[in-house]
């Protein structure tokens, strides 16, 4: 009688810097400690059945990690992710969850898109806010936004712009009145050719714009107008954050 | 360019008020600033950055003003290496445990981290809470081996404390090293504030209570509120001298040494008065008084060792020669088999770790070692957690025993270490084990499905001869063959190392091989075994026992040498990817330390050794006896039950072996002829009356 669940979870504060290679001994450990009946694999290494669906960089932050764990008897949902969410680092959180119904579409299916979140310190934010802006609306307009991308095995070409579905620039107001910053988001297609955030820096970057010291992986799902439609919870995160919502 | 971050900005507290204020016990205390915010943002340009971030299940933060004392526990090497480490976690747990203590801990950064830190002005800092160095009270720091003495002069320097102890003031932090390398801190005498030997779990707070004390008199805050004028630097001789009386705790700068003119050394004198002339090592005798480490740290990132450790005994009496580990810590004293399998559950509970280790110098001597494997093996079967026992004896129980532990997991490798090819060399390194015996457990163990065996020697043993050499490769070749009898892919793997004389051990005398000699004693071997393919040889890099010969077996003048490799750029000594050796070469020739007098010769009874002061609990003129009866191919029993040999532990340090074999019950495990019984033995009665 096993139970599979599909869960949102959240990457941030220190966790973000720990490697993908390393998330499953993490989460093998707080099923374990929150003690949870996952099932594992057979074989003579058994693996307990947690199963995430694509890498994020290591240093990246997300709100947007999905994972799909595998039970070997039925849990309560709310009480038992709960206590996962407790036993996992600080850091990493449980945010919401469905039960997965014998022959539904696979986890990456749902996961076509990603709203991607770029902030750079309050300095210049006017004058930053306003080039991204300008730069954004070009590289919506061209047909091909070739970077270079530079990699230990040598440079290859990437063209950014197949995978930009969207994307806005705006100036976020701290709910604690401290500086506005710039903040970039973008909705980019998780199917076709891997482009990464960083890609889509550098296309709008020209070499006079800073890198941006935190970027969050906001959620994954599918694209609509207003910006992106979670897998899970059916929400639509916009791609112009409200900032009153925000601050709330 | 637009949207480029303000540099962060920490202000050093270095003004020595400031200081004075960061250190205060209590309440008092102004907390010192975290560099957290200075290092976040450039992790995403360093390898590995999780180790860098702490947060680990059971990490332990205080706040900065709920302590009198605070200590920033250290291994010298990356967190990768030194995050398991049993001592450190040990202690951490027992100072945290401790109501007015605070206790962090701290690694190695590795070179690309260090260069920003150095760019940005960031020291060395502690995990938990990411504050500086400085701004602690002790900075103890474990040296399981000598290859982490650079790094530890370059963490102080990074960590802005003086990296010579005479040049640290009151407000620095004491600087205490433990591990079996304390046993010879000489090379590092200039550098450190005390050295401990022995065990750490009662000595650590027995320097906290001095330390806390001084404190109390020195740093506290004038009750009408005005501010204590800065401690002296009489104040920081108050707290040495009394860091002096505790047992256990060498001063090096209170003792001198005294040389010949020819360069040998007369001896190491006091020089401070009522010091004590002969420094004894501190004895835990009650191993089950500290059940420790309960609340095991559990890494976000990989480590060397990912698992549930428990130490079932302590010390080992083998009396291999060329041990260090097993003479310095002498006596045995054994854990209780229910206390080791409550450890284990609570600690798997607790933790979530997959894997249990049992650990100690040579598990399957515990004298009730069939019982707590069968025990955790029940309790465990059916599960996903699975059981290991670094084996190391050579007999056909401990087969049996591994069988027992892998009953939820495959029969894939198990390790023996016969450490030399022939029978005599064996006898002279008091390692007694029977090529029959050798043979004999590796046709059960493959017969029992076992698939792979790795057998650990070491070249470079005095009085070896080239016959011995190649019958290293002789009995690799044999095992191979055995091997290949119960199935086409079963595999063994000789591993080959380069033997390093070490302090407090009957080798101590001896002079090692230099790096040439190794290199041409491991191609022989290679060449001897080069029809089998089959049979792997590993070997390490006969360079990397140079350093670790110089340092082990090192004066003070070697110090010297230290320090200028430290300056040179060695850091990571024992890394491959950091081949420091040239470095070590050039500042040698700079400080005029003589490699070759100090490793590659051949000490007689009368020269005096620079750890002579140093009592590690043995009788200097029966280690002497033992290296004689080493060249005459003479073996000796285990004292654990066969007569005392009057080694000097046990009546120096008024206690004796504690396990199940005192007790006068029959022994589980025949020594003799090592074949020993294929069954578990049954629970000593000592165990199963409850003591
Ligand atoms: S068995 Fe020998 S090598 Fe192993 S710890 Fe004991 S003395 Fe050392």
């Amino acid at each position: 009688m096993t139970q599979r669940y599909r869960i949102r979870w959240t990457k941030v504060g220190r966790t973000r810097f720990v490697s993908a290679r390393d998330l499953t001994s993490v989460w093998e450990r707080a099923l374990r400690r929150a003690d949870l009946p996952i099932a594992y694999s057979e074989g003579f290494t058994p693996h307990a059945k947690v199963s995430f669906p694509d890498a994020l960089p290591v240093s990246v932050s997300s709100t947007g990690e999905y994972a799909e764990l595998t039970f070997a008897a039925p849990i309560v949902p709310e009480r038992d992710l709960a206590r996962l969410s407790a036993a996992l680092p600080e850091g990493m959180d449980v945010l919401t969850y469905l039960v997965v119904p014998d022959g539904a579409p696979k986890l990456a299916r749902m996961l076509r898109a990603t709203l991607w979140e770029l902030v750079w310190p309050p300095a210049d934010a006017a004058a930053l806010t306003e080039l991204l802006r300008r730069r954004g609306d070009a590289l919506l307009r061209a047909d091909h936004a070739e970077v270079i991308r530079h990699r230990p095995d040598g440079d290859r070409t990437v063209d950014v712009r197949p995978a930009v579905l969207d994307l806005a620039t705006s100036l976020r107001r701290a709910p604690d009145g401290a500086d506005a910053r710039t903040v970039l988001r973008a909705v980019l297609r998780n199917d076709g050719p891997t482009v990464r955030p960083t890609d889509l820096f550098a296309a709008l970057s020209h070499d006079d714009i800073a890198a941006p010291p935190t970027t969050c992986r906001v959620a994954q799902g599918e694209h609509v107008p207003e910006g992106l439609r979670e897998a899970l919870s059916g929400e639509v995160a916009p791609l112009v954050p409200d900032v009153d919502a925000e601050a709330a | 360019m637009l949207g480029t971050a303000p540099p962060p900005s920490v202000t050093p507290l270095l003004a020595p008020a400031e200081r004075l204020a960061v250190r205060r016990p209590g309440a008092a205390a102004t907390t010192p600033p975290s560099y957290w915010g200075a290092l976040e943002p450039l992790l995403p340009q360093v390898r590995k950055p999780a180790q860098y971030v702490g947060g680990e299940h059971n990490q332990v933060v205080t706040p900065w003003q709920a302590a009198a004392t605070r200590w920033l526990l250290c291994y010298p090497d990356t967190y990768e290496v030194g995050q398991p480490n049993q001592g450190i976690q040990i202690l951490y747990e027992v100072l945290n445990e401790r109501a007015t203590a605070l206790a962090e801990r701290a690694y190695a950064p590795w070179v690309d981290l260090e260069a920003l830190q150095r760019e940005h002005d960031i020291p060395t800092f502690s995990l938990e809470t990411h504050r500086p160095l400085w701004a602690f009270d002790v900075f103890a720091v474990s040296l399981p081996h000598e290859l982490g003495h650079t790094n530890l002069l370059n963490l102080l320097d990074l960590g802005r404390v003086p990296h010579r102890a005479a040049d640290r003031g009151a407000l620095d932090p004491i600087v205490l090293v433990g591990g079996h390398a304390a046993y010879n801190p000489e090379p590092l005498a200039p550098f450190v504030d005390a050295a401990v030997m022995g065990d750490g779990e009662e000595v650590v707070l027995a320097i906290d209570d001095v330390v806390r004390r001084w404190k109390h008199d020195h740093l506290e805050a004038h009750a009408d509120g005005t501010d204590a004028a800065s401690p002296g630097p009489e104040a920081r001789h108050v707290l040495l001298r009394r860091l002096a009386d505790v047992e256990g705790v060498y001063v090096p700068a209170f003792y001198a040494p005294r040389y010949h003119d020819d360069g040998r050394l007369k001896r190491t004198v006091p020089v401070e008065p009522g010091v004590p002339a002969l420094v004894p090592k501190r004895t835990v005798q009650d191993l089950e008084a500290w059940p420790y480490p309960r609340k095991q740290l559990v890494p976000m990132t990989e480590t060397v060792h990912e698992r549930f450790s428990v130490e079932i005994f302590r010390g080992c009496t083998r009396g291999c020669r060329f041990c260090q580990a097993g003479m310095i810590t002498r006596p045995v004293r054994e854990r209780r088999p229910e206390t080791v399998q409550r450890l284990v559950e609570e600690g798997v509970r607790d933790t979530g770790f997959e894997e249990v280790g049992l650990l100690s110098l040579s598990s399957a001597d515990h004298s009730a070692i069939g019982p707590i494997a069968r025990d955790l093996a029940d309790t465990y079967e059916g599960t996903t957690t699975s059981l290991s026992l670094p084996s190391t004896r050579v007999d056909a129980f401990n087969v049996t025993l591994s069988n027992e532990l892998a009953r939820n997991g495959r029969r894939t490798g198990l390790t023996f270490a016969p450490e030399a090819g022939s029978e005599r060399m064996r006898a002279v390194i008091n390692k007694m084990v029977s090529e029959d015996d050798l043979l004999r457990t590796a046709e059960i163990a493959f017969s029992e499905g076992w698939r792979h065996i790795k057998l650990y020697f070491m070249v470079g043993l005095p009085t070896e001869t080239d016959e011995d050499v190649l019958a290293i490769a002789e009995l690799g070749i044999e095992t191979y063959l055995l091997a290949r009898r119960h199935g086409r892919a079963n595999k063994v793997t000789i591993s080959v190392g380069g033997f390093v004389p070490k302090p407090h051990t009957p080798f101590q005398w001896a002079a090692q091989d230099p790096p040439e000699e190794i290199r041409r004693k491991l191609s022989l071997i290679r060449h001897a075994i080069k029809d089998h393919s089959g049979l792997k040889l590993r070997t390490n890099d006969p360079e990397e026992g140079v350093i670790e010969g110089l340092l082990a077996r090192g004066d003070r003048r070697v110090a010297a040498a230290v320090e200028r490799a430290w300056q040179l750029g060695a850091r990571f000594d024992g890394w491959h990817e950091m081949p420091t050796l040239a470095t070590w070469r050039q500042a040698l020739e700079e400080t005029g330390v003589d490699l070759a007098w100090f490793s590659y010769r051949e000490r007689d009874q009368r020269e005096a050794l620079p750890w002579d002061h140093l009592d590690a609990g043995l009788d200097k003129d029966w280690l002497w006896e033992d290296w004689q009866d080493a060249q005459g191919d003479q073996q000796l029993d285990d004292c654990r039950w066969s007569a005392c040999y009057d080694c000097g532990v046990c009546p120096g340090l008024s206690i004796e072996h504690d396990t199940g074999y005192t007790g006068g019950y029959r022994l589980p495990v025949l020594p003799q002829g090592l074949g020993g019984s294929d069954a578990l033995p049954v629970t000593p009665e000592r165990y199963a009356a409850g003591g």
